[in-house]
């Protein structure tokens, strides 16, 4: 009989600049804020999954199965991935099979560490080629939207109008994140802030349309359903955590409006997941840039191919807290997205998981959102690199 | 540090832009696989390689960077984008090279999107000086301004040539220029050096030549600039131009650098001329290429007064005996220890000047090695039709023009120092260029060349038919290149920056 996989409490620190923190502190917060909540016993936890991106660069940590497990005091079987939903997928699959009942899934990144050198690890790690070429981390963003635009012919006013519905995706998620008290930045901007960073740089896109660079760590602790039971009494499952995966140079893909990976794993996450897609009602999207959170509108079905501008721009215009998606409303990136949330990459996932997770059990406090009651379902994407690999993971809220 | 493997094997790719075509379905790939994904195992075998090089592709999309990882910075803000080829069967990322954009200058994509572009090789980026210095032709220009497309056509040789002589010649210099007074002198770009322009002008000499590169048996590069104190120049030129066959990673190519100030190249005529005529070498054909980011020290410092003359370029030579344009027939050298220009290993700049300079060594030299050669051959400065010498400033050929008795007719062709400035090894080889650009049929040349230390060489030429036939092929000719509309013209602190490099 197969077992089913659930999240049974989430952990997270706030994500920033910690430069008087040692890595392992953060990740220790983290898992001891996810243990706390579920009074989970360090000796119930059978297998950790780890996620980081840049530890073995940024703070020459290469083992990082051994610091964790001189951490914990455990010595069981750990697994190091580059996601918090890479490790998710994993952890499920290994509670699916009956190998384990309880594992920590965890994410941890410190990317201000080497503050010096980031902007050429995240390039080099993304697109090699296109490093030697020049590229920078945000120029594959920007080629991205050239290409938008140029597919589907918008000019002049559109072309304005589409500009300025980037802008308002950037002021959106600062305006979540102001109720979110373990984002990097709880302020908020303007449209006029993002438009005249794009006009002084003489770039497509500005400093506001980017996720900073960012340290922190999150943590999940993940059961399977009849283990969760003694644990808690709201548990929230995991239908669905898939991946797909594209070239990593990325003029060399077929289509460069939009992450192919992302269009795959939703589709298998639909069909895992048994649900529709107006099922969800939210969706933590990977904005690492805000050209990111209009294409994957579009990559997950939400919008259609060359619309999600004017959805966006139709709901930003009067914001009402989600998307109106001709009358679907899907609230998106609630903690504030990567953007003002931050995007301490290998710990990323783990902060949308801890979003949905907050949400889907009413626990969100003042960022709570309710239609006619508690939303049911939801979804978070994380990309890897640009694209390179792309994951979606599906939670059932309690009642699902 | 960089890892000197992965630069090497960036470098092995990216210079000459290797892909590979699968014979099944004709997908393309940058860069070479041995597999198609489409046709999967039945590709295996069928798969065909093919480089990009002497390829002509389009800017599909571009974005402007502003903000370079650390070792681009150097670049300061370039326009970034993709680059396809052949239609969209094969993209890479790309930048745009040769462009100093200006804080605050609008760069509008869309009216450079769709344009065609050409690969040019460059440096890759800054790395710490004791480290190989990495390369890459995914920089690109243009195609319809400054650097033309020029396809690569080996031609089948129709003639064999009793005399060895030029079967093909190409002049590289950089669209940017300074102009002081009347004088303009050629600027490098900041990704460019002696290695850049000696590949860039080897290429344009296999272009005009119609010579198969894999028939290029040896290749000697002059520089007196070379970035590196040990490792050769020649050796990137045979691997990027791919001289001489190619099998288990190595080329059949016999590759040397040479140095003697500014006749480093034009000393390599004969021993090109001669091995070419060797039956037993068994090579056919033999590349000289002379090229220099010629150095000074600024200019209020010692060495200083080098700083008014000093240009960039490459010109690069093929011998042969088959197709010649220009056979030799004769040539006359002299050396003597006179140190009227040099540079002490570890120093980055030349000292030049002190009482060896100008009648001593440039006037001596390059009197007696024409006087000798003329004497040899019975011939009077009437009989010649074209006299080129070395110009390290306007003034000194001129002068030893007149002493020899040459008329203003014969040698003001040749003279390109106030065009270009004095590209120390590619000088007086570029004057030749520039008279093989336009003499007709059964001329004669007489070039002397000069290198500090000191020596002359003279060669006596004589053209042929062929060099008619080869003309049409070269649009990059030392006239286009000199009177270009796309030149830009830089100040002074932006010159010494440039030539810096990165």
């Amino acid at each position: 009989m197969e077992k089913h996989p659930v999240i049974v409490s989430v952990g997270r620190t706030k994500f920033g600049e910690h430069y008087g923190l040692e890595p392992e502190k953060l990740i220790e917060n983290a898992w001891l804020a996810a243990s706390k909540e579920c009074d989970l016993e360090r000796r119930n936890l059978q297998a950790c999954y780890i996620a980081d991106c840049f530890l073995p660069i940024t703070n020459k940590l290469g083992l990082e199965e051994g610091f964790l497990s001189e951490l914990t005091g455990l010595h069981v079987p750990m697994t190091v991935a580059r996601s918090v939903t890479g490790a998710l997928e994993t952890a499920c699959h290994a509670i699916r099979a009956g190998v384990y009942d309880v594992v920590l899934v965890g994410g941890i990144e410190k990317m201000t560490d080497r503050w010096d050198k980031i902007r050429d690890d995240l390039m080099l790690l993304e697109d090699p080629w296109s490093y030697y070429a020049g590229g920078t981390p945000e120029s594959n963003h920007e080629l991205m939207l050239r290409a938008y635009v140029r597919k589907y012919g918008i000019k002049g006013e559109d072309l304005e109008a589409l500009n300025l519905a980037l802008a308002q995706v950037s002021v959106k998620n600062h305006e979540h994140a102001l109720r979110n008290e373990y984002a990097q930045f709880q302020r908020r901007i303007t449209v006029e802030q993002v438009l005249s960073a794009r006009k002084a740089a003489g770039k497509p896109l500005g400093i506001y349309d980017f996720a900073p660079v960012s340290d922190g760590a999150s943590a999940l602790i993940v059961a399977s359903e009849e283990a969760a039971q003694k644990m808690t009494d709201l548990p929230v499952k995991v239908l669905a955590c898939t991946s797909a995966t594209d070239y990593l140079n990325y003029p060399a893909r077929d289509d460069l409006t939009g992450f192919m990976s992302a269009r795959i794993a939703m589709k298998n996450a639909l069909e895992t997941a048994r649900i529709s897609l107006h099922d969800i009602q939210i969706a933590e999207l990977y904005d690492q840039s805000t050209v990111m959170e209009m294409v994957s509108l579009e990559d997950l079905g939400f919008c259609a191919p060359g619309t999600a501008w004017r959805s966006i721009r139709g709901s930003c215009s009067d914001y009402r807290g989600y998307y109106d998606l001709g009358g679907h409303k899907l609230f998106t990136n609630l903690n504030g997205g990567l953007k003002a949330d931050g995007n301490p990459v290998g710990a990323t996932g783990g902060a949308q998981l801890y979003e949905l997770f907050k949400q889907l059990r009413g626990e969100a406090g003042d960022r709570q959102v309710k239609v006619d009651e508690l939303p049911k379902y939801a979804c978070s994407l994380e990309l890897e690199g640009f694209g390179a690999s792309a994951r979606i993971c599906i939670l059932g809220g309690p009642k699902a | 540090m960089s890892s000197e493997p992965i630069e090497r094997r960036v470098s092995y790719l990216g210079d000459r832009l290797r892909a590979s075509k699968c014979g099944i379905c004709g997908k393309e790939y940058f860069e070479p696989r041995d597999y198609c994904s489409n046709c999967g195992r039945k590709s295996l075998g069928k798969m065909s390689d093919f480089d990009l090089f002497y390829d002509k592709g389009e800017l599909e999309l571009c974005t402007l960077v502003t903000e370079p990882t650390n070792k681009f910075t150097k670049l300061g803000r370039y326009v970034y984008g993709i680059v396809s080829f052949h239609n969209g069967k094969i993209r890479v990322p790309g930048r745009l090279t040769d462009w100093l954009i200006k804080k605050g200058e609008d760069v509008e994509f869309s009216k450079l999107e769709g344009r065609e572009v050409v690969p040019r090789f460059r440096r890759r980026y800054s790395v710490d000086k004791q480290e190989i210095i990495p390369t890459i032709s995914l920089a690109f220009t243009f195609a319809d301004e400054y650097y033309l497309h020029q396809e690569y056509v080996p031609v089948k040789p129709k003639h064999e040539h009793e005399l060895p002589g030029i079967v093909g010649y190409g002049f590289y210099t950089s669209r940017f220029r300074i102009k002081e007074g009347i004088l303009e002198r050629a600027v490098p770009f900041i990704d460019e050096d002696a290695i850049t322009a000696a590949v860039e002008s080897g290429k344009l000499a296999l272009i005009h030549s119609g010579v198969e590169n894999t028939r290029v048996g040896k290749v000697y590069v002059g520089s007196e600039s070379n970035p590196y104190a040990v490792k050769p120049i020649a050796s990137k030129v045979a691997q990027v131009l791919k001289l001489g066959t190619e099998e288990e990673g190595v080329l059949s190519v016999d590759a040397v650098d040479t140095e003697f100030a500014c006749k480093a190249a034009s000393s390599m005529f004969k021993d090109a001329a001669a091995l070419v005529s060797y039956p037993k070498s068994g090579i056919e054909y033999a590349m000289v290429v002379g090229a220099d980011n010629s150095q000074a020290a600024p200019r209020d410092s010692p060495g200083g007064e080098l700083d008014l003359f000093v240009g960039y370029g490459g010109t690069a030579f093929i011998f042969g005996k088959q197709d010649v344009i220009a056979e030799i027939e004769a040539w006359s050298s002299c050396t003597s220890d006179t140190p009227d220009f040099w540079r002490r290993d570890g120093e980055i700049f030349p000292m030049h000047g002190g009482r060896f300079t100008g009648d001593p060594a440039y006037f001596k030299h390059v009197k007696k090695a024409a006087t000798k050669l003329m004497e040899n051959q019975g011939l009077k400065s009437i009989d010649i039709d074209y006299f080129v010498t070395h110009q390290p400033n306007p003034q000194f050929p001129a002068k030893v023009a007149r002493e020899l008795g040459f008329k203003e007719e014969q040698y003001a062709d040749s003279l390109q120092v106030s065009k270009f400035g004095n590209t120390y090894s590619g000088c007086s080889p570029t004057g030749l260029a520039a008279v093989l650009d336009i003499a007709k049929p059964e001329k004669t040349i007489l070039m002397v060349s000069y290198g500090s230390g000191a020596g002359s060489d003279a060669y006596l030429f004589r053209t042929t038919n062929q060099i008619l036939e080869k003309r049409p092929r070269q649009k990059l000719t030392v006239k286009y290149q000199a009177e270009n509309p796309h030149l830009e013209f830089v100040n002074y602190e932006t010159y010494r920056q440039l030539k810096l490099g990165m």
